[in-house]
C-alpha cells in the first residue's frame, strides 16, 4: 500500500487554489469564468470533454465541464449557469477572487483517435455548448487533423446563446467550418434561423458520413438523436455527455452511477450505443 | 390458524372483492420467527398472505400518506398504538379520514425478538404462538411455554391503549383489558429527573454520541411527516453531519421539540434505532412537562382535539410571521 | 508459529498492546456490544458474534473533517487536515467484517487513492477472532467466507478454545504486533492444534445446518438490464421507509457525502460523512432526481451489491453475509430476501 516515491501524497479531495481572472457575462444566467493559478498558468492539464470540481467554501462544490480547449496554454475556463446555491455564489464573486478547483475528472471525447480525419457535426443547446466548445477549439487549433466541421447551436432566445465571440466571429471565420445558429421562437432583432434544434438538423440535410457530438438539455438530446437516426446516422457515430449529481468526482462516493458505470469516471462522454447498454435509469 | 388471522383474511378478501377498498395494508410473514412485515394487497387472491401474530409491530398508518395519492380508498389494519398514530396523522392534515377504512385489532402486546435472542431461544426456532398470557416457542425438537411478560417489548408492558381508539370494523371480539400502571408511564423520566444537571447532561451526551444519523427514528415516527424535513434542507443550516461539537445532539433535541404535543408514545423510535438509543425517554419528558404546563393532553386519542402547542390560528400574535401580529 | 494465551491473562495482554498501540475491542455497554477504546475495567465481550455497529468506522468514519478553509477578502486559504496518526489495533473482528475491509479497499485504494482511507488502513493492525457457533442470521459462507478460518490478508487471527485463545500472525504487521507480546504469548501445543482442527471441522457441519445455508448469489443469473427491469423491485420497495439503517450498519456500504461546515463567516471545515442511497435526496439535482421513488432507490442498493460491484470487481459481491441488515431493518427488507427473489437459493 505505501509506495517509495518522494511525492507528497495529497488527498484527491483537496482542491487547488485558483484566481478568477475574467468573468464574461454570456447571458442573463450564464457567466464564463477564466481562472489561473495565483502565480499564473493552468492548475492542471486536461482533454476535451473532461470536467473539474469547483470549490466555493462554505457553499460546497459542484462539477462543471472545462469549456476551454487544452490547447489554451495559459488559463482554464468554465461556463456556469446560475441554478443553485454554489452557482449563485460563484456568480456573486468578482475578478480577483480565489476559488478552489480539482480535476480533471472523467473521460474525454476521442479527439486523438476516432475523431481524427473525420467530418464532424457538433450539436449544442443552451449551456450544453460548454463541453463541446473545448472540443471545437481543440479541433480548430489542430485544423489539419480533422475534416469538414459543422456546428449547429441553438437556444431558447438570442439572449441565451453563449460564447458570442466564438459563434459569431471566431468559428465562422475558420476554414471548412460552418456555423448554423437557431433560436426556438421568433424574436425581435433576430434575423437568423428560427426553430428547434432537432428540426433544424433535418432541414440542413447533413450527409451521414460524420461523427456527431451532441450536448444540451436531455430533451434536446433525445430528439436530436432521434432525428440523426432518422436521417441515417448510426448510434456508433454519435457521442454525448451525461450529467448526474456528483460529490467526489473520483468514483468512490457511489452517487453518480447508472448501472455499473460511474458518470464521473466512465463518463461523462458516452457513445450512444454504449448508453443503450445502460439500464433505463436516466 | 387462529381466529383473528382468519377474520383478517376474510375481511380483506371481501373488501377487495366488493370494491369497498382499492388496497389493503396489513402484515405478512417472512422466513424467520420474528419477520412479520407490512404488505400491500390489491388482489383478493393475495388476501391469504395476511397474518396476525405477536410480531406485527409495524404501524402501517404512515404509508397512507403515499398510498392515498394513488388510491381513493385504502384499508388498514391497526392496533391500539397504531390508531393513535393514525389519528395524529389526521390532525396533522396528512391523511384524509374519509378515504380510509380502519380495521381495528385489540393487541395483547408484541414480542421483542431481542429478548427472545437474549435467552438463546431463537436457535432452531420455527414459530412462536401466543396463548393468553403465555408464549409457546416451537422448535423442531421441543415446545416451550413461557410467560409473555418476560418477552414483550418494554413499551408494551406499559401499554395504556391496547384497543384501537378509532375503527370502522373490529377484528377481535373482546377488548383487551390491561392493568394500567399509571406510575409506570413516566418512571423513566423521573429516574432521569432525579439526576443532577451534569449527570443528566453526561447521560444524553453519551447516548447521542452513539447516533449514526440514519434517520430511522424520524422515518418511522407518525408525528414526523413534513413534506420536506428541515434536516434535509441544507439551506436551513440546521444540524449537519460534521463531527463538530454538538451537531448530533441537536438533531434529536430539535426533532423532539418538533413533535412535542404530537408524540403518541408508540415507542417505535427507540425500537428501530440501530444504535439502541432510548429516544422515547426524551419525548416522554416533553410530554410530562407539557401535561404539567398546559393540562393533560394525549396526542392521537381524539382526532378532533387540538394539541396544546404546534397549532396556530391566523390571528395569533407572533412576531415572526408576515401574517401574524394580531394582539401583541 | 501458532501462539496461545490464557483468557485469565487478557488484562495483561490488552495492557501490553495498549503500550504501543491504541487498542479497540468489543466492549459491552447497556446491553450492546461495540468496538471501543480499551480501558482497564471494560467489560470485554468476545462471545457476542456481531458488534452492533460494524468496524468499518475505523477505516471509513461516520464523519471526517479533511480540510479547513478561511476566506480573507478575495483570498482563500485551504489547509489539509491530516488523517489518522496513531497506530492502532482492532481486536476481535469477525471474518465477515474483516472481509468487508477488502471490499472497501477495492474502492478506496483504486486510483486516485483516497489518502485518508489509506492512512487509516496502514495504521491499523487487524486481529480477527473466528466463529465456531454461527448464528441464525449468518450467511457469510454464501460469499466464500469461512467463519472458522480467517481470510489470508488479516494481520493476526485468533481462535477461542474456551479457557484460552490461539494466536497466529499472518502478515508483517501481525508479526510486528506478535513480537511485542512475546513475553506473554506461549507457543501452542500439538493438542491445542488438534482441538482447533476438531472445532473447525464441527463448525463446517454447523454452517450447513443454518437456515440460510442454501443462499447462493451465484445462482442469480440474467443480464443486468433484465434484473434491473424485474418486477420484484416494486413489491420489495413498497414498505421501505427510506431510513438509512441498512446502509449505515452494513460493513460494505461506502457511499459518502461531502459538505461544508461553517464555523463563522470566514472560516469553516469541509468534511465527508456517510450518506445513503436510500435517502430521497441522494441523487437530487437542481434539474430533478433520476431516482424519484423508493423503488428506484431500493433497486439501486441491491443491484449495486449483487450486480454492479461484481461487474466492476471481478465477480466479488459487495456483501459479507453478516446479517446486520436482517436484524436492523424496521420492516424486514434485507439482502436475503432480495437474493431469494432473484433466484439465488
Amino acid at each position: 500500500m505505501s509506495c517509495n516515491c518522494n511525492e507528497e501524497h495529497v488527498n484527491p479531495l483537496i482542491p487547488e487554489i485558483v484566481v478568477i481572472k475574467k468573468m464574461r457575462v454570456d447571458t442573463q444566467d450564464v457567466t464564463t469564468f477564466r481562472v489561473t493559478k495565483p502565480g499564473g498558468g493552468k492548475p492542471f492539464e486536461h482533454m476535451p470533454g473532461q470536467c473539474a470540481m469547483i470549490s466555493v467554501p462554505p457553499l460546497g462544490e459542484a462539477i462543471f465541464s472545462i469549456t476551454s480547449s487544452p490547447t489554451e496554454k495559459n488559463f482554464m475556463e468554465f461556463s456556469v449557469k446560475r441554478c443553485g446555491e454554489v452557482t449563485e455564489y460563484l456568480h456573486s464573486l468578482e475578478v480577483g477572487s480565489e476559488i478552489g478547483v480539482r480535476g480533471p475528472y472523467g473521460n474525454n471525447f476521442p479527439v486523438d483517435d476516432v475523431l481524427k480525419g473525420k467530418d464532424l457535426l457538433f450539436i449544442g443547446g443552451g449551456i450544453g455548448l460548454a463541453p463541446i466548445r473545448s472540443v471545437i477549439n481543440y479541433v480548430m487549433d489542430n485544423r489539419e487533423d480533422y475534416g469538414k466541421v459543422d456546428i449547429l447551436y441553438g437556444s431558447r432566445t438570442p439572449g441565451d446563446l453563449v460564447q458570442s465571440e466564438d459563434i459569431f466571429e471566431n468559428w465562422p471565420s475558420r476554414p471548412n467550418t460552418k456555423v448554423h445558429l437557431t433560436v426556438d421562437h421568433e424574436t425581435e432583432g433576430w434575423d437568423g434561423h428560427v426553430g428547434f434544434v432537432p428540426n433544424y438538423i433535418k432541414e440542413i440535410e447533413f450527409s451521414t458520413d460524420k461523427v456527431a457530438l451532441i450536448c444540451g438539455p436531455p430533451i434536446m438530446i433525445k430528439y436530436s438523436l432521434q432525428t440523426l437516426l432518422e436521417i441515417g446516422f448510426k448510434k456508433e457515430q454519435i457521442y454525448t455527455t451525461l450529467e448526474l449529481k456528483m460529490k467526489c468526482g473520483i468514483g468512490k462516493c457511489g452517487r453518480c452511477n447508472i448501472g455499473d458505470k460511474y458518470v464521473c469516471k466512465d463518463g461523462p462522454v458516452f457513445r450512444c450505443d454504449e448508453i443503450d447498454e445502460l439500464p433505463d435509469e436516466y | 390458524m387462529d381466529k383473528i388471522t382468519q377474520k383478517i383474511r376474510e375481511t380483506a378478501k371481501l373488501a377487495l372483492e366488493n370494491g369497498e377498498v382499492e388496497k389493503i395494508i396489513g402484515w405478512t410473514k417472512g422466513d424467520t420467527f420474528d419477520d412479520s412485515h407490512p404488505v400491500f394487497i390489491t388482489d383478493e387472491d393475495k388476501a391469504d398472505s395476511l397474518i396476525w401474530d405477536s410480531f406485527c409491530v409495524n404501524n402501517v398508518s404512515k404509508y397512507l400518506i403515499k398510498e392515498l395519492k394513488q388510491s381513493n380508498k385504502v384499508g388498514v389494519f391497526l392496533k391500539g398504538c397504531d390508531s393513535l398514530g393514525f389519528n395524529q396523522l389526521i390532525v396533522d392534515n396528512r391523511i384524509d379520514r374519509t378515504k380510509v377504512v380502519v380495521y381495528g385489532i385489540s393487541c395483547p402486546g408484541m414480542i421483542d425478538p431481542e429478548k427472545v435472542k437474549n435467552e438463546g431461544l431463537n436457535k432452531g426456532l420455527k414459530s412462536v404462538k401466543r396463548s393468553g398470557d403465555e408464549i409457546i416457542f416451537i422448535t423442531s425438537e421441543v415446545e416451550k411455554k413461557l410467560s409473555s411478560k418476560d418477552f414483550e417489548f418494554d413499551k408494551c408492558l406499559k401499554c395504556r391503549h391496547p384497543n384501537p381508539v378509532v375503527y370502522d370494523q373490529l377484528m377481535t371480539d373482546a377488548l383487551e383489558e390491561r392493568e394500567v400502571d399509571l406510575e409506570a408511564r413516566f418512571k423513566d423520566v423521573e429516574d432521569l429527573e432525579a439526576l443532577s444537571n451534569d449527570e443528566r447532561s453526561a447521560y444524553w451526551k453519551n447516548q447521542f454520541s452513539k447516533c449514526i444519523r440514519c434517520n430511522a427514528c424520524r422515518n418511522i415516527c407518525p408525528a414526523c411527516s413534513c413534506v420536506k424535513c428541515i434536516f434535509d434542507n441544507t439551506k436551513a443550516e440546521v444540524s449537519g453531519k460534521a463531527k463538530a461539537d454538538t451537531e448530533e445532539q441537536f438533531y434529536h433535541i430539535i426533532r423532539a421539540y418538533h413533535v412535542a404535543g404530537r408524540c403518541v408514545e408508540c415507542g417505535e423510535c427507540s425500537r428501530v434505532c440501530p444504535a439502541g438509543i432510548p429516544l422515547h425517554k426524551l419525548n416522554s419528558k416533553i410530554i410530562k412537562d407539557l401535561n404539567g404546563l398546559y393540562g393533560e393532553h394525549e396526542a392521537g386519542l381524539d382526532s378532533s382535539v387540538e394539541a396544546p402547542i404546534g397549532m396556530f390560528k391566523l390571528d395569533d400574535c407572533d412576531s415572526f410571521s408576515k401574517q401574524g401580529g394580531g394582539k401583541k | 508459529m501458532m501462539k496461545k494465551i490464557s483468557k485469565s491473562q487478557f488484562s495483561q495482554l490488552f495492557s501490553n498492546i495498549d503500550k504501543s498501540y491504541q487498542l479497540f475491542l468489543p466492549v459491552e455497554l447497556d446491553g450492546k456490544v461495540n468496538f471501543d477504546l480499551w480501558q482497564e475495567g471494560d467489560k470485554v465481550n468476545i462471545e457476542k458474534l456481531k458488534t452492533n455497529i460494524s468496524p468499518k468506522s475505523f477505516i471509513f468514519p461516520q464523519s471526517e473533517t479533511y480540510m479547513k478553509f478561511k476566506r480573507d477578502g478575495k483570498k482563500l486559504k485551504i489547509d489539509n487536515v491530516s488523517g489518522k496518526k496513531e497506530d492502532y489495533v482492532i481486536f476481535g473482528v469477525r471474518h465477515c467484517d474483516a472481509s468487508s475491509f477488502k471490499l472497501l479497499d477495492n474502492v478506496f485504494l483504486e486510483e486516485p487513492v483516497d489518502r485518508l482511507y489509506e492512512q487509516r488502513r496502514e495504521k491499523g493492525t487487524i486481529v480477527t477472532m473466528a466463529c465456531f457457533e454461527p448464528e441464525e442470521n449468518c450467511f457469510c459462507t454464501s460469499f466464500g467466507i469461512k467463519p472458522q478460518t480467517a481470510p489470508i490478508e488479516v494481520d493476526v487471527t485468533t481462535w477461542d478454545l474456551g479457557e484460552s485463545i490461539l494466536w497466529q500472525s499472518q502478515t508483517q504487521k501481525g508479526e510486528a504486533l506478535t513480537e511485542k507480546l512475546n513475553d506473554i504469548l506461549e507457543d501452542a501445543a500439538n493438542q491445542d492444534k488438534a482441538e482447533l482442527n476438531s472445532l473447525q471441522e464441527s463448525t463446517k457441519g454447523k454452517v450447513k445446518e443454518l437456515p440460510l445455508a442454501k443462499l447462493d448469489p451465484t445462482k442469480i443469473t440474467g443480464e443486468l438490464k433484465d434484473l434491473f427491469d424485474s418486477e420484484i423491485w416494486q413489491e420489495l420497495s413498497e414498505r421501505c421507509l427510506g431510513c438509512g439503517s441498512c446502509t449505515f450498519v452494513c460493513p460494505t456500504c461506502h457511499c459518502y457525502d461531502v459538505s461544508d461546515f461553517k464555523g463563522d463567516a470566514q472560516t469553516g471545515e469541509r468534511f465527508r460523512c456517510w450518506d445513503s442511497c436510500m435517502f430521497s435526496d441522494f441523487t437530487l439535482m437542481a434539474h430533478g432526481n433520476i431516482r424519484k421513488t423508493q423503488k428506484e432507490r431500493v433497486r439501486q442498493r441491491f443491484m449495486h451489491k449483487l450486480v454492479y460491484y461484481p461487474n466492476n470487481h471481478e465477480g466479488v459481491y459487495a456483501c459479507v453475509g453478516c446479517g446486520r441488515c436482517v436484524e436492523k431493518c424496521p420492516v424486514h427488507l434485507d439482502i436475503v430476501k432480495v437474493i431469494k427473489k432473484l433466484g439465488g437459493e
